[in-house]
Order: structure tokens, then C-alpha cells, then sequence
């Protein structure tokens, strides 16, 4: 049994993998002071609907994969560690000046971004060593000392290194954390060379300092779950989501936090492409994931999960560089918590600020009086007070109708209905518009695209969504409401590994590059044995980043074979380079050499015994038929069927109005849509008829 | 066959039509940047790409240098035309020529004619600033060049380059025998015209998907809809004339005072036009940094873009708004063969940029900006000399670190702009790349303290680099402007702090630079780069408390600064003391 838990703003979404391949669904609020408790709730439910004690449940599984907010969180909060920088003497603004560039050239309304550690909290180091790794100038140890003493004034909770060319020569970097321990102990500590052994010091820098602010939390997170987990009876391996949409050990992940900030939405690409592949091979994919708190957006293109190969925190130029690759979803504060509010002049707003799990929507009576774009949905009849989360949690509709009586049908003079509708529709235009800019952007026609709507509250809106779109299907599947979680069932552990041997063409050392490619295999089979011990399927592939003589940036050309047998290998080599390079750039360089850089091997394991995912298993029929008033603005208050999606017959259309329901969602469709369940599980619906 | 004015594109499609050619743009000059060979492209990114339509209007240029893009590849597409009225697939042609619409001979620019079934459709253009041109001193910024002659450079007057997707090898040999490394040179040729054939294969595909009337109709839709933006924008701005100024320091072949620079700007909002006179300034000057016509215009339209709604579009439609008087052999103008035009893109069209936008915002708060400082310190020289690593020659541009940003009405210096024509788009080397490259060695950089231009929203401060050979000597040649007419602020902002240049002598003893030089630095000598800060905006003693802060804590001023420039008295807990704070600034 494998289990997949993902933490989001308001729900901790649970989907539980039988030894059978069969899947279920759990929620449970998440609690934002201690993320780890939405886990343990979600995971009693889990055990409850099985019939056995929690620690019984807990014991038989073998695998639990986590994906987590928790490391953006904190950095958007400014709730990171407070972090010293240690850098070589001379060059203190490395993290102030970063590469230069910037978006917009005639916009001068933008701030310059703050450096990521302020220059009050940067020590410079004297030492220095040269692009050679040669020792200009020793390190000036007593200076480390007095620095640590002054960092110790000053209370630094965690220290980055990052010294000029100490991907050359490691020395001092590694005798700076030698004297961290020593002098301040506990205080974790990232040193650039380690984390990200690129060239070029900012991204380098800009690594080590994301990296080590976020240690000291994540550090305890990881800690504190998997200590409550093996408490509870678990005894298997915790994995967390990679941003590069992979998994890693918990523990790899404790000790370069970093890989955790994409954590959240990295792999809800994967399951919305792979449920959208099963009813039609698309050309184009949105994936959109409606939470609580965020509306996640992604463009999935021929199957591809869209990456971008320079993370930033922020927007690009206008943040920090994180120095790493990451599955490329965009994130806006958009949801079913979203607070609906009307400013000093009259204009309404849904969100970006949600109700978040605590207090939630008004309805849910924990005290939050403000409206949100859930009571909106329960005053429109789309949500059923009786049948909220299948009947598990008890809403009070009383309570939205006052919220959005007092704060946004008052102020704008208008009807309680006209209201809600309001709050829909403007949160309906935000969500829109992040797609927009995502499709736009890439000059893809979203008319030619499918959406898939995944997320508890994707119901509600996603047909709107999806007629402003004029996208001509929408999707649900069935494991919508848990979309990322499913995505960390389909998901492979993976590791890259990484090694940097110059040779050029010209003077091809077959030997040396062997002895390169022999020690990444290794490596390679050391994590199969290791993490991978569980898995059911292996695949290591070699890569080389090369260029042409004094080119900076290196393009990957895969190497098809895991040794170098022959002068031959090096011609094809050569080759496959131009190759490449022709058909990335429209140019090659025929006579010129190529440089080798640097070598990859990439080794994934395959966790999931089968392609995908199996079914959901449902206890029961749902509710009988029946029909309930709901209110769309071109039609006013109509009678619409509510049905449970088990009692669709597959493949039959049907025409709206009607609110399908599952115990995790309730999609609701408008008079002009049909509706038919496929043969997968999927809800498909076509937006504008048949 | 459809007529293009019957095709109504909806706003939804002209939002999409737009972000496929910018689209189209981005990967150009993606490509561009990761092929180039000199630093001076995949460093520092010192180049451009955009679409021209059929009739040479600027259709899309990204995000592009504005100093380099604005004007100019109309008039470079035009000289295309003009000597090669029969175009064909396959052909490229090259095009530096200042007297041809490009900006300076070192932008050298590859224009490739999008055709299809014999039909001209669109140019795509592949600026790129080399690393070396042919000119008599190895350096792309000749300031002292008498004329073009002496300046030495190779000019290009849109020749052709490419003849069915083949190098025309007479062109390229010339080019390998008077281009210093010669290899650089052609892998970057080879990258700008990668870049182009990019550009050419997308739109290609795009007319084949949607028809070439559809994108015809929507060129010329954009500009419609682009130019009443343009109007609306220009509409809020006070009605007036204006006269701006601003002053180049002394160099060789100038006056002892100087070039002033003079613009004359009459804002029309009711008819939402500006006009923007240049011809009141002198005559060219025996030197090398007299404008081409191309950077006179699109130095006046950055001043005027600077100064409204940046949501504005900028191409050939909302240029229609911006009327330009230049005049023929002024130093801002339309300049006349031997002028040397050398250092066109920077310094004195810099000026004019600044006089603009400074002018525009002493007329009301809320619009323009301060002056942007000004280049090229030696941190951003050209530099050349043999690598005593593998005897190789070098030669290569460095962008060792620059700010020079300027406050506008509503913010803070974006900090790394460079220079006004440059808007930050470039790239800064790191430390590591130009160690490995070249036989240099960077001993220091680092912000200087309490030279940010103070201002309810400050400038930049100023940058001190300092660098020098190793195992041998080498040449570095740059263009300093800025040491004694420093970045000005507006409307009670303060100037950002002045440029300079030293040399550290073996002995440690420091001496001070000419501006605009050729030097020799020998071996472990050291040059001290300092470069320009950024004008401020307002008055600094109403800065909010909680910014000045913030400067302190990183690293921008210091407390002194802080409580006499702004009146904000920080205290020992790096506090603001509100109590202290407020009788400074009621006083």
C-alpha cells in the first residue's frame, strides 16, 4: 500500500494506492501552525473508512509520498531563518548586483529587488583563489573566527558560503563549515560548491543563501512528520516532491531544502496531462488547479510537462534566482477561501488574501465574517449545506448570506443573488486571465486547447472558466479533487547526478571520460540500491552538456551508449552535437570542435507498478436524484438535477442545468452545457452544447 | 485573393497575433545569446532582434535595447530595398552603416527578407554589437576618432551576405582578413544569423497557419490600435514647450566646456502628439561620438517613452505620435560621410535621452524622470591583448558592473540600468566567466556608500570595480563621461555620484585616468573603475522613513547620510528614532 499526501492552504488532500492498484480519496483541513496534523487527520480518516486502528493502517504500507508548501510559504511570509552570507572579501554585492537584466525596460513603476541577505547580515572573507583553483590569498582563519563571534551578536539561525572559484578548489569552503561547527554548532550551514556546483558566483550564491534560510524549518517539518508518522505505526520511506516534479528521500530533501520550493503544484501537470491523453491525444493541455487559497496554472504541449530551466522565487529579474530547474506551473492567490471585499471606491475584489483553513469561509462558522468565494457558491445553490465534502463537515448557509449581505450586496446596492454572482464571475475573470497569460504568452489559441479542472472547488466555476476560455471540452477526473496527490502516485524517484570533465573533440581523452561515466553509473547504482530498493522498474541516461570553443551556455545532446569504445563514438559525438545544434539555433559550425562539459547520468525508479493510476473505489451510489434551485446570471433561479456521478450511464450526453456531485466536488453545469461520463472515470463536459 | 482591409481581427486576436511575433522575437534573440562566442554578446547580451513589415515598419521588437531598436530597422530595411529591389529566399544581407540607418558600425546588423512563393512578406533583423569591427585601435567605441577614416571600421551598406541559404565567400573573406580574431567574429556572424534564420523559419510556419493577409491585417490593425494608445498616453500630459538640456563632459575634439545638449519639446494633449526639435545643438564634431540618424531619433523617443504609461506599445503605430526635427550635419542630427559615428548608442545620445525626460518632469510632477548616468567607464572598456595561457589573441567588450539607474516620479532607480539607451536589459559579467576567458583578474566591486542620487525616490550610487592583467599586459579603451556633469536629479533630487578612472601603479601609488583613452595597463597593474550613480526625484527629506532604513540595512548609505541628506535618525537597534526623525524634518 502506498499513500500520497499533498498539504495545501486550506485541504490536506490523502489519496491512498490498495495493494489491488485501487485508489480512495481522503481530506482533512490542514491546520497552518502545524502542517503535520492535516497529514495525521487525513490519514485517521483513511484508517476509520478501513476498519482498523491507525496504527494497523500505518503498518502496511510501504511508501508515502509528500508534497508540500511549506518552503514557499515561508519565504513569501518572510518567515525563513535569519541567514548570514559569508563571501570573498571584495565582492560583498554579488547577491545585490545578481547577472543585471530586467523585463520591461520602460516600466520604472517596479522596485529593484532587495538583495536576498541585506548587506547588514554579508561578511566578507579574506581569501582568494583563482579560476585555476590556485590559492591567491590563504584564508585568514582568525577573520572567520571573528566573524562567526559577530554572527553569534547578532543571532544568525543558519549560514550560507559561497566563495569565488570554490567550484575549483573547495578548500576554504569546506574549512569555513569546519570552523562554523566548531564555533556555532546547530546552526545549519550550505556551502555553495556542495548545493549547486555551477560557474558564474549569483546563481551559485543565490542557491546557497534560499537554500540555507529555509533549513532550519524544513529541517524541523521533515523531522516532526516522520517522527509523528513512525509513532503512529509507519514504518516505511518518506518521500517528498522534488520542484523538478520528481521525488527525493525526506531526508535528502532535510539536507537541501531548496528542491522543495515547487513542491506543492509540481505534479499536477503530470495527472492532469495523463487523464486528458486518455480520453484524446490533445496537442495542448491547461491543467488548472483550483485550492483553497490558489488557482495553479500549467500548459502542458504534446505531452511535454512544461519546465523552465531557471527557477525563480518571484518573476524573473525581479526576484531571486534560484539556481535549479523546476516544473513551470503559475500560482495565483485565487480559490475557493478567497475573501470577496468592496474598496473605499466602490470596486469589488476576490482575493488575493483567502480565509485560509482557519477561520474559512464564513460558513464554515469558525468565526471568519468575511465573505468568500465558497459562500458565494452556497447562496448560488451550487453547494449543498447538507452535502458539504460529502456530508463529512457541517456549513451554516445563514452565515454566507449575512457575510455577503453586510460586505458586498449593501455597499453596492444590489441583491443578495446578484451578489454572489458577482464574486463568481470576478473570481471566474481572475482565474481567466491567469491562463490567458500563460497561453498568450507561449501563442497558443486556448479555443484549440482542453482544460482539465482539478482541485476540490474546480467544480464550481471551471465550465465558466472554460466558456471565457472557449476551450471546447472541459475534464474533471475523477480524482480531480486530489489532483497533485495523484500526480505523487504516478511519479518516479529520481536523482541527477552530476560531474564536471572538460575535454574538447580535438584532443578527446576516451580514457578520462570513461573513468567519468563509470563513476556517475556507480552512483546511479548506489541510489537504486539504496532509495530505489522498493522500485519496480530502472533507466539510467547519460547526458553531455557541450558548446562550441568560447560559447558560454551549453546545449545537452544525449549519449546513446554508457562508455566510449572507439575514436568512432567521439565522431558520432561530434556530430550529434551539430546535429543539435542545427535544429535548436538553425546553425552549426561544421569545422569547428566541440567542448565537453559536463556529464549527466539521470537514474529513475519506477515506484508505480502500472502506467498511471487505477480507479477510484466508491462505497456507494451517492444520493438519490433529485433537483435544486440554482441561480446563473442569464438565467436567472432554474430547477437543475443533482446527481451523483456513479449514476451516470457512460458515454451518454446529457444537457444542463445540473450539479454532479462526489463526496470530494460538486461541478456545476450551466443550461447551454452538456455532460457525459467517460468510460475513465472522467467527467467531460462541453461548454457550449454538443 | 482576400484584401487585408476586409480581414477585422477581434481585440483577443490581436493579443495573440502580438505575443506570437514577440514570441517569434524572444527566440531570436534566445538563440542569439546562447550561440554567440564573443562575452560581449553570451555575457553581457548586448544585442537586439525585431520584425519589419513588408513596407520597413517596426512591428515587434520584445525586449529589445530601446537605443538600439526604436528607429533604425526602418531605415536599415529600407537601404535593403533600395539596392536590392529584387529580393529572394535565401538572401541575408549586412548592414553596420551609420549612414544607412544603423546605430553605430559595431551593431552589425543581418537582415534576412521573409518570402514566400516569391512574395516579400516580412524582414527579420539580428543587431549585434561586435567585439571588434576592423577599427585602427581595438576598440568599438573610437571616441577620438577624427572621422570615419581615421575611426577604420568596416562599413556595410546593406550588402548581401547570403545568397540561397549559402555564405557569398568574397564578403567573408574581407571580413577574416580585417577583423581582429577573426574566429570570434564569425561565430558570432554565424549566431546573428542563426538568430535571423530562426526568425524567418517561425514566421514562415505563422503564414502558413494563418494566411499572410491575416498577418498583414493585423500589422496594420497593431498600429492603428498601438497609435491611439499612443494618443490616449501622450493626453495626460501637461500642455507646453519645454526646453531640456544637458552636457557632455569635455572630451578630445570638443570644447573645454563641453557638448550642451539642447531639446525643444512642445507636448500637444489634445491632440496627442509630441514634437520634439533637436536642430538647435552644433554643428558634428571632429570625434567620434557625433549620432547617426538612428540614434538621434530613438535617443529623443526613449526620453518620451520614459516619461509616460509604459503599457504604451512601441513600434511603428504609436510612433506616428512623435514628430522629430533633426537637422543634416548636427552632432544630434543626420550626420554626413566622414563623420565618425563611433560611439553613437551612448554618450551623447544619452544626453539627449536625459534632457527629455528631465524636462518633462520639471513641468509637473508625477511624469519624467532624473537623468540616468552616464557610460563608459573603463568597467565596460573593450579590452584586448594576447592570453598567455595558449598565446591566443583576444579582443572582447567587459561589463564588469555598471548602475547609473534613475529615479522616476513613483520609484525607486531600478539599480543595474547601465545607461538611459540601455534600460538594464543588459547582462553584467560574473566574476568567474571573464576569469576563465581572459587573462584578467577582479580584485574588487562593490556599491559606494552615500553616492545614491537622494530624492523622495533616490538614484543609483555609484560602482567601483577594480581589475587588471595577469600574465601579461593589456590594452583597455573606453569612454567616460560623467566626471564632471554627474547624473542630475529633479524637482529637488540630488545629483548620483560623478564617474572616474585611476590606475594602480605596481607600487600601490594610484593616478588618475584621462576619460576617453586607450591605455596600456601593464601586468598586476590595477585599473579603478568607478562608474556613474542616478539622479534623484523630489525632495529626500520627504522619503519615506522606512525606505531610508532599508538603505541603510543594505548597504546604500550610511547613518550619517541618512540623518542629515533625508532627516531620518537611525539608532543603535538599526530603529528608526520617529521622535528624533520628525523634529530633523519639521526644521
Amino acid at each position: 500500500m502506498r499513500f500520497a499526501a499533498d498539504t495545501g492552504g486550506t485541504f490536506t488532500d490523502l489519496i491512498v494506492e490498495y495493494d489491488d492498484g485501487n485508489i480512495k480519496m481522503f481530506k482533512a483541513p490542514t491546520t497552518p501552525s502545524n502542517p503535520v496534523q492535516g497529514v495525521l487527520d487525513a490519514l485517521a480518516n483513511a484508517a476509520k473508512d478501513s476498519g482498523i486502528s491507525l496504527h494497523k493502517f500505518l503498518r502496511q504500507a510501504d511508501c508515502f509520498i509528500h508534497g508540500t508548501t511549506h518552503a514557499i510559504n515561508a519565504i513569501i511570509t518572510g518567515n525563513t531563518a535569519k541567514t548570514a552570507f559569508l563571501t570573498t572579501k571584495g565582492h560583498p554585492d554579488i547577491l545585490l548586483m545578481r547577472e543585471g537584466g530586467r523585463t520591461e525596460p520602460f516600466n520604472h513603476s517596479v522596485a529593484y529587488p532587495d538583495a536576498y541577505i541585506p548587506r547588514s547580515l554579508t561578511w566578507e572573507i579574506p581569501e582568494r583563489i583563482n579560476y585555476a583553483g590556485d590559492v591567491i590569498e590563504p584564508l585568514n582563519e582568525e577573520a572567520v573566527i571573528d566573524v562567526i563571534q559577530k554572527m553569534k551578536g547578532q543571532h544568525v539561525e543558519a549560514v550560507a558560503v559561497c566563495l569565488l572559484w570554490s567550484i575549483s578548489n573547495p578548500d576554504h569552503e569546506l574549512r569555513i563549515q569546519a570552523l562554523l561547527n566548531k564555533h556555532l554548532p546547530d546552526v545549519p550551514v550550505t556551502l555553495s560548491h556542495k548545493l549547486n556546483p555551477t560557474l558564474r558566483e549569483y546563481r551559485r550564491a543565490s542557491s546557497a543563501c534560499i537554500d540555507a534560510s529555509l533549513k532550519p524549518l524544513m529541517g524541523q517539518y521533515l523531522g516532526s512528520l516522520m517522527k509523528k508518522m513512525e509513532a503512529a505505526g509507519f514504518s516505511g520511506k518518506l518521500f517528498v516532491v522534488s520542484s523538478q516534479g520528481g521525488m527525493m528521500e525526506a531526508s535528502s530533501l532535510a539536507e537541501a531544502p531548496i528542491h522543495a520550493i515547487n513542491s506543492g503544484p509540481s505534479l499536477a501537470p503530470l495527472a492532469g496531462s495523463y487523464y486528458a491523453q486518455l480520453e484524446h491525444q490533445y496537442e495542448a493541455v491547461i491543467v488548472a488547479d483550483t485550492g483553497g487559497t490558489t488557482y495553479d496554472v500549467s500548459l502542458v504541449r504534446q505531452g511535454h510537462i512544461p519546465m523552465s530551466r531557471e527557477m525563480w522565487i518571484g518573476e524573473p529579474y525581479r526576484g531571486h534566482m534560484t539556481g535549479f530547474p523546476s516544473v513551470d506551473v503559475k500560482s495565483i492567490g485565487a480559490g475557493g477561501g478567497s475573501i470577496a471585499w468592496v474598496d473605499g471606491g466602490g470596486m469589488l475584489h476576490v482575493g488575493p488574501k483567502s480565509a485560509g483553513a482557519e477561520p474559512g469561509p464564513a460558513c464554515y462558522g469558525h468565526g471568519g465574517l468575511e465573505p468568500t468565494l465558497t459562500d458565494a457558491c452556497l447562496v448560488l445553490g451550487y453547494l449543498d449545506p447538507d452535502y458539504f465534502l460529502g456530508g463529512s463537515m457541517k456549513i451554516n448557509i445563514a452565515l454566507s448570506r449575512e457575510a455577503i449581505s453586510s460586505r458586498v450586496a449593501e455597499p453596492l446596492g444590489i441583491s443578495l443573488e446578484e451578489a454572489a454572482w458577482s464574486i463568481m464571475d470576478l473570481a471566474t475573470e481572475n482565474m481567466t486571465q491567469a491562463i490567458v497569460d500563460i497561453t498568450v504568452n507561449q501563442g497558443i489559441d486556448a479555443t484549440q486547447a482542453v482544460l482539465i479542472g482539478g482541485g476540490g472547488a474546480a467544480g464550481l466555476n471551471s465550465t465558466f472558466i472554460a466558456q471565457r476560455l472557449g476551450c471546447k471540452q472541459l475534464i474533471i477526473p475523477e480524482v480531480g479533487a486530489a489532483l497533485s496527490a495523484a500526480g505523487e502516485l504516478m511519479s518516479d524517484l529520481s536523482m541527477e547526478y552530476r560531474s564536471t570533465y572538460f575535454s574538447s573533440t580535438e584532443n578527446f581523452d576516451i580514457k578520462r571520460a570513461n573513468v567519468v561515466l563509470a563513476d556517475l553509473r556507480s552512483r546511479c547504482e548506489d541510489f537504486i540500491k539504496k532509495a530505489g530498493q522498493h522500485s519496480k522498474q530502472h533507466s539510467i541516461v547519460y547526458k553531455v552538456e557541450a558548446r562550441y570553443p568560447s560559447q558560454v551556455w551549453e546545449i545537452e545532446v544525449d549519449l546513446p551508449f554508457e562508455q566510449f569504445s572507439s575514436d568512432e563514438d567521439v565522431v558520432s559525438l561530434r556530430q550529434n552535437f551539430h546535429d543539435t545544434h542545427q535544429r535548436i539555433f538553425a546553425i552549426q559550425d561544421s569545422e569547428s570542435h566541440v567542448e565537453c562539459v559536463t556529464w549527466s547520468a539521470t537514474v529513475r525508479c519506477k515506484m508505480n507498478q502500472r502506467d498511471g493510476l487505477g480507479r477510484v473505489i466508491h462505497d456507494n451510489e451517492g444520493r438519490k436524484t433529485k433537483t435544486r434551485q440554482i441561480y446563473f446570471a442569464n438565467y436567472g433561479a432554474v430547477d437543475a438535477r443533482i446527481e451523483s456521478i456513479h449514476q451516470l450511464t457512460i458515454d451518454e450526453k446529457y444537457k444542463g442545468p445540473a450539479v454532479i456531485e462526489s463526496p470530494f466536488t460538486t461541478v456545476v453545469i450551466d443550461p447551454g452545457s452538456h455532460y457525459s461520463r467517460s468510460a475513465n472515470g472522467s467527467l467531460v463536459i462541453e461548454p457550449f452544447g454538443a | 485573393m482576400m484584401k487585408t482591409d476586409k480581414i477585422k481581427l477581434n481585440g483577443a486576436q490581436l493579443a495573440v497575433f502580438n505575443s506570437r511575433f514577440e514570441g517569434v522575437v524572444r527566440k531570436m534573440s534566445n538563440t542569439l545569446f546562447r550561440t554567440g562566442r564573443s562575452g560581449v554578446l553570451n555575457r553581457a547580451r548586448d544585442f537586439s532582434c525585431c520584425i519589419v513589415t513588408k513596407d520597413c515598419d517596426l512591428l515587434a521588437a520584445a525586449e529589445s535595447l530601446p537605443i538600439h531598436v526604436l528607429s533604425g530597422p526602418d531605415m536599415m530595411s529600407k537601404a535593403m530595398h533600395e539596392f536590392h529591389p529584387d529580393l529572394k529566399s535565401g538572401d541575408a544581407y549586412i548592414n553596420n552603416s551609420p549612414y544607412h540607418g544603423c546605430s553605430h558600425a559595431a551593431d552589425q546588423t543581418i537582415l534576412i527578407p521573409v518570402i514566400e512563393d516569391g512574395k516579400h512578406h516580412f524582414t527579420v533583423l539580428a543587431k549585434a554589437h561586435q567585439a571588434d569591427i576592423g577599427n585602427s585601435v581595438p576598440t568599438t567605441y573610437y571616441g577620438a576618432a577624427r572621422d570615419v577614416y581615421e575611426e577604420g571600421a568596416l562599413i556595410f551598406p546593406a550588402m548581401k551576405i547570403q545568397h540561397n541559404y549559402q555564405d557569398i565567400d568574397d564578403i567573408i573573406r574581407m571580413c577574416k582578413m580585417r577583423i581582429r580574431v577573426p574566429e570570434q567574429w564569425y561565430g558570432d556572424y554565424l549566431a546573428a544569423l542563426g538568430s535571423a534564420r530562426i526568425g524567418e523559419r517561425e514566421i514562415i510556419e505563422m503564414g502558413r497557419e494563418f494566411g499572410w493577409d491575416t498577418l498583414h491585417a493585423f500589422a496594420d490593425q497593431w498600429f492603428d490600435y498601438s497609435e491611439k494608445l499612443m494618443s490616449v498616453s501622450l493626453s495626460v500630459l501637461p500642455k507646453g514647450k519645454i526646453i531640456g538640456t544637458s552636457t557632455h563632459d569635455p572630451f578630445p575634439g570638443t570644447p573645454d566646456t563641453g557638448v550642451p545638449i539642447n531639446v525643444r519639446i512642445e507636448i500637444k494633449p489634445e491632440e496627442g502628439v509630441v514634437e520634439v526639435d533637436l536642430t538647435d545643438n552644433m554643428d558634428s564634431l571632429p570625434f567620434g561620438l557625433n549620432l547617426s540618424e538612428a540614434c538621434a531619433r530613438t535617443s529623443a523617443m526613449v526620453g518620451i517613452f520614459n516619461s509616460i504609461d509604459h503599457t504604451t506599445p512601441k513600434n511603428s503605430g504609436s510612433f506616428r505620435r512623435i514628430k522629430i526635427k533633426l537637422r543634416k550635419g548636427c552632432i544630434v542630427g543626420i550626420p554626413e560621410m566622414p563623420t565618425s559615428c563611433s560611439v553613437a548608442t551612448t554618450n551623447i545620445a544619452d544626453r539627449v535621452a536625459n534632457a527629455v525626460q528631465c524636462a518633462i518632469a520639471e513641468l509637473q510632477d508625477g511624469f519624467g524622470m532624473a537623468e540616468v548616468g552616464a557610460v563608459l567607464a573603463p568597467s565596460s572598456s573593450v579590452i584586448s591583448g594576447k592570453d598567455y595561457r595558449n598565446g591566443n589573441d583576444y579582443v572582447n567588450q567587459v561589463f564588469l558592473g555598471f548602475t547609473a539607474g534613475a529615479a522616476s516620479a513613483t520609484q525607486d532607480a531600478w539599480l543595474t540600468v547601465g545607461h538611459v539607451g540601455n534600460a538594464g536589459l543588459c547582462y553584467q559579467d560574473s566574476v568567474e566567466l571573464d576569469e576563465l576567458y581572459m587573462p584578467l583578474h577582479v580584485y574588487e566591486r562593490r556599491i559606494i556608500p552615500d553616492t545614491e542620487g537622494a530624492g523622495k525616490y533616490r538614484g543609483a550610487p555609484s560602482y567601483y570595480c577594480e581589475f587588471g592583467p595577469i600574465g601579461g599586459s593589456f590594452e583597455v579603451g573606453y569612454v567616460s563621461d560623467g566626471n564632471i556633469n554627474g547624473p542630475k536629479g529633479v524637482r529637488g533630487g540630488q545629483t548620483g555620484g560623478n564617474s572616474d578612472q585611476l590606475i594602480r601603479r605596481l607600487n600601490n601609488s594610484v593616478e588618475k585616468l584621462p576619460a576617453c583613452a586607450q591605455v596600456t595597463v601593464q601586468e598586476n597593474e590595477r585599473i579603478i573603475s568607478i562608474s556613474t550613480g542616478g539622479g534623484g526625484y523630489g525632495d529626500p527629506m520627504q522619503r519615506d522613513p522606512e525606505r531610508v532604513l532599508s538603505d541603510y540595512l543594505n548597504g546604500y548609505i550610511t547613518k550619517e547620510r541618512s540623518k542629515t541628506t533625508y532627516g531620518v535618525v537611525i539608532t543603535e537597534e538599526n530603529e528608526i528614532d520617529n521622535y528624533e526623525t520628525a523634529h530633523i524634518r519639521s526644521e
